[in-house]
């Protein structure tokens, strides 16, 4: 008796193991088996879930995450908590998790699933408070030796206090190989005293009836800066160049804005730091994309960028404005441009003429550039409501 | 034939002068006689009109080359009553160990010859040069010396000036009429040359205008302090300049068009007020594989033809720090594809572009170090300039990654055959040769080079 015991307990241990042994085995095809669902999370310890909340990025110390918080959890018994404190640990301005297979894979080793046949990403999602932005939603877009074989994005997002449903369209998107099975990207700018927000039951679903989505063409006016805190920016003021070492900038400076709170204050030493003697700053998407990311935004509605600037003394000189004009494997489609533009101490308004160009991809959005010969003591300006309309 | 508009106006109204002309009664004999007298008047007439309509005609036949304007800004280059795609390569046959000072038309063993007989094969129709040579009579054997045994054409520009020290004095009326008359004097010594298809006037002068490189300027555009009238001021001066050059040309040879050369399309707003009269936009252009808005764009802002008088890709991949003519042919056969499909021909594309000449037909050794006559014997692998839509080596140091001496479709080999440096066709000249030979431009997505 002794012996049987011992052995149906061997045997009820051992199943769960072969259980997760076969998931595993099926779920590493998904479209060989033909899966309506795969779960990424639904509660904690169920054994459907996949994937790992390993992937820790930015202000990683800003982030605490909790994947069993019972505090009103959208359906079973738990959901996960996640705590940002927008505190810039890491000196970043933004802070992420990615969920990943196996553990901490950032395409270095193989994994992943194959998720081909699957339409959609759904999840719930919640704020503490409501108002709590997530500037982005993600799923797979891992680079490295074993990288995703697609990339999805949706945010920003302002969340409510109560949960509410989101998708990811994923129809016709190459999901073969999907290392990174969710994701999450928030950032001080807009959640300046941090954010609680929750999220529950993540899946991939197999929904015939959705359809790839086209390319969308951006409503206007589609802002570049509005206000620090406002999640209708777009592009990230990434690209530094020349001389970046002269260069200083204050996306949040409260010194006479235009309009709201905040303005663009940037500081040109005149150094010449790194020898270039010119400097100039590109709003990028995302961060740092020289033209080697496929994510332009599609501009075709606008037929002019107008913005606002100021000059800290008048007189500054800026060699160019312009939008576009990024070269790489995915280039801007085109680009405009207006300068050399002498600033007055007032406020004055600027318009690049768009008409007759072709907006339908743009990474650059935005960037201005001067050079020592024009400003020989540096110079200091600001500029606000950058938008295109 | 055809009867001009004018001359079928004045007939007609001849025509029905006489048959509303109310004759007065009169004996049927002199009524005869004043209708021989009153017909003779007319008859002459047309005679005359019609002998001066057909020695004016014989006076103008149709210019050899001339730029054919088809509906919706479409635009065709018509050599000898024929269209003409150019099919080209820019052209500077500096042998190893030579710099760019080096006369080359003087050379005895004519590295032209080699060169055309390697042009022709691949399917090259035109060369281009950037500058002639002081004593036209050499111009003319390299140029006869193409056409006669390989039925390559020649396009000839002249750099307006742009490299003289300390800057190009647009605006100074002394200045302009030196450069002028030298154009005039190489266009009157080539102009009857069979195989002369264009003259392009400056390369990427525009740049100068935006004070970018050899920056110039006038005492009216120093007392303007609002620099982008400055600017304005500058491209005004200069695009007038060409303009009234371009007439000058016109008047001398109405043969063989006349291109404005342009650093990308840079400042073309502006030639469209002044520069209405040259009948070819000649653009260099650097964008990688494709020229993204390029030919709407400049429909957009100035609509004339598009001649490329310079595009292309070196062979060096700067960041692995080895040759790839993959990258090379990959990036040519790109674009080529794009100047395909923006033929007049192709009704889906822009219709507004004639050709282009690729930088260059062979690689240069003496580029990167110009000063330094021991470089001029070395292939230098160093980068000096960056170029990110080039993006298969744009991580190299500092992303410069373009190998300035590295952009030719042939190598040049440190032995010598029959005088010059054997040329060594890279992978470029023959996936170029193959797509002259079949057009396929439907597909522009392919996006990897190997």
């Amino acid at each position: 008796m002794k012996k049987l015991l011992v052995v149906l307990a061997a045997l009820l241990l051992a199943m769960p193991v072969c259980a997760l042994a076969e998931d595993y085995a099926a779920s590493g095809s998904a479209a060989k088996t033909q899966l309506k669902e795969f779960v990424v999370y639904t509660d904690k310890n169920a054994r459907d879930n996949h994937y790992i909340p390993s992937g820790w990025m930015g202000d990683y110390g800003d982030i605490k995450l909790n994947d069993q918080s019972a505090d009103n959890p959208q359906a079973g018994t738990t959901s996960i908590e996640i705590n940002y404190s927008g505190k810039k640990t890491q000196n970043q301005g933004w802070a992420g998790v990615y969920w990943q297979n196996p553990a901490n894979n950032w395409g270095t080793k193989k994994g992943g699933f194959d998720l081909t046949g699957m339409t959609k990403v759904t999840f719930w999602a919640r704020g503490a408070k409501g108002g709590e932005v997530i500037q982005k939603f993600i799923v797979g877009g891992i680079k490295g030796t074993y990288a995703d074989t697609a990339t999805v994005e949706m945010g920003p997002i302002e969340l409510t206090d109560t949960w509410k449903q989101y998708t990811i369209n994923l129809a016709g998107k190459d999901l073969s190989s999907i290392i990174g099975g969710f994701g999450f990207v928030v950032n001080a700018d807009t959640n300046p005293d941090g954010a609680r927000f929750y999220i529950d039951n993540i899946k991939f679903e197999a929904d015939p009836t959705v359809k790839p989505e086209g390319k969308k063409q951006e409503g206007m006016p589609f802002y570049v800066y509005a206000d620090k805190r406002s999640m209708n920016n777009h592009f990230i003021p990434s690209g530094w160049m020349g001389d970046y070492g002269d260069i200083k900038i204050d996306t949040a400076s409260s010194d006479d804005p235009y309009l709201g709170d905040t303005c663009l204050k940037i500081v040109y030493s005149g150094k010449a730091s790194q020898g270039a003697r010119w400097a100039g700053i590109y709003w990028q998407n995302p961060a740092n994309n020289w033209g080697n990311v496929d994510a332009g935004f599609d501009l075709s509605k606008a037929t002019k960028v107008t913005f606002w600037a100021r000059g800290a003394n008048g007189g500054e000189r800026i060699e160019e404005f312009k939008i576009g004009g990024i070269m790489g494997e995915f280039s801007d489609s085109d680009t405009a441009g207006v300068g050399p533009v002498i600033l007055n101490k007032e406020w004055t308004q600027y318009t690049i003429d768009l008409k007759g160009k072709d907006l339908s991809y743009i990474i650059g959005g935005f960037c201005w550039a001067t050079n020592l010969d024009a400003n020989p003591e540096g110079c200091t300006f600001y500029l606000d409501e950058i938008k295109y309309e | 034939m055809l009867i001009p508009k004018a001359a079928h106006s004045i007939l007609t109204k001849l025509s029905t002068n006489k048959k509303n002309r109310k004759l007065p009664a009169c004996p049927a004999g002199r009524q005869a006689a004043n209708h021989k007298v009153t017909g003779f008047i007319p008859v002459t007439l047309c005679i005359c009109v019609l002998a001066a309509f057909l020695l004016g005609m014989a006076k103008r036949p149709q210019p050899k080359a001339f730029i054919k304007k088809l509906p919706g800004s479409r635009y065709q280059l018509i050599v000898d009553g024929k269209p003409y795609v150019i099919k080209g390569v820019c052209y500077s046959p500096i042998p190893i160990g030579q710099t760019s000072s080096y006369d080359w038309w003087s050379d005895p063993n004519k590295p032209w010859l080699v060169d055309g007989k390697l042009m022709k094969e691949m399917g090259v129709n035109t060369i281009r040069l950037y500058e002639s040579h002081e004593d036209a009579e050499k111009v003319k054997i390299v140029i006869r010396d193409l056409y006669e045994k390989f039925g390559i054409r020649t396009i000839i520009g002249n750099w307006l000036g742009f490299w003289q020290y300390p800057c190009p004095f647009y605006g100074d009326k002394g200045f302009e009429d030196k450069i002028k008359q030298e154009i005039l004097d190489m266009v009157k010594a080539l102009k009857d040359e069979p195989g002369v298809l264009m003259w392009v006037l400056g390369n990427e002068n525009n740049y100068s205008c935006l004070g970018q490189v050899n920056a110039w300027s006038t005492p009216e555009i120093d007392k303007e302090i609002n620099p982008q009238k400055q600017k304005e001021m500058r491209y005004k001066i200069y695009y007038s300049f060409v303009n009234e050059i371009s007439k000058a040309i016109h008047a001398i040879d109405p043969d063989h068009p006349v291109a404005l050369g342009n650093g990308e399309l840079i400042g073309l707003d502006q030639a469209n007020k002044y520069c209405q009269d040259v009948d070819v936009v000649a653009c260099i252009i650097y964008r990688g594989k494709t020229f993204g808005n390029l030919f709407n764009s400049l429909k957009a802002t100035f609509d004339k033809p598009l001649y490329l008088s310079e595009f292309g890709a070196d062979a060096y991949d700067a960041y692995l720090d080895k040759e790839d003519q993959n990258m090379q042919a990959f990036f040519l056969e790109s674009q080529w594809r794009l100047i395909y499909q923006n033929l007049a021909t192709n009704k889906d594309g822009s219709g507004n572009c004639i050709g282009g000449t690729s930088f260059e037909w062979n690689d240069e050794w003496w580029k990167h170090d110009e000063s330094n006559p021991q470089g001029w014997e070395r292939h230098d692998t160093v980068s000096n300039w960056s170029n990110g839509s080039y993006y298969f080596d744009i991580k190299a140091k500092d992303n410069k990654n373009m190998n300035e001496e590295w952009f030719g479709i042939v190598a040049l080999s440190p032995e010598l055959k029959d005088g010059v440096n054997k040329r060594v066709p890279r992978k470029a000249y023959y996936v170029i040769k193959e797509f002259w030979k079949n057009p396929n431009f439907s597909n522009g997505k392919k996006n990897n080079k190997k």
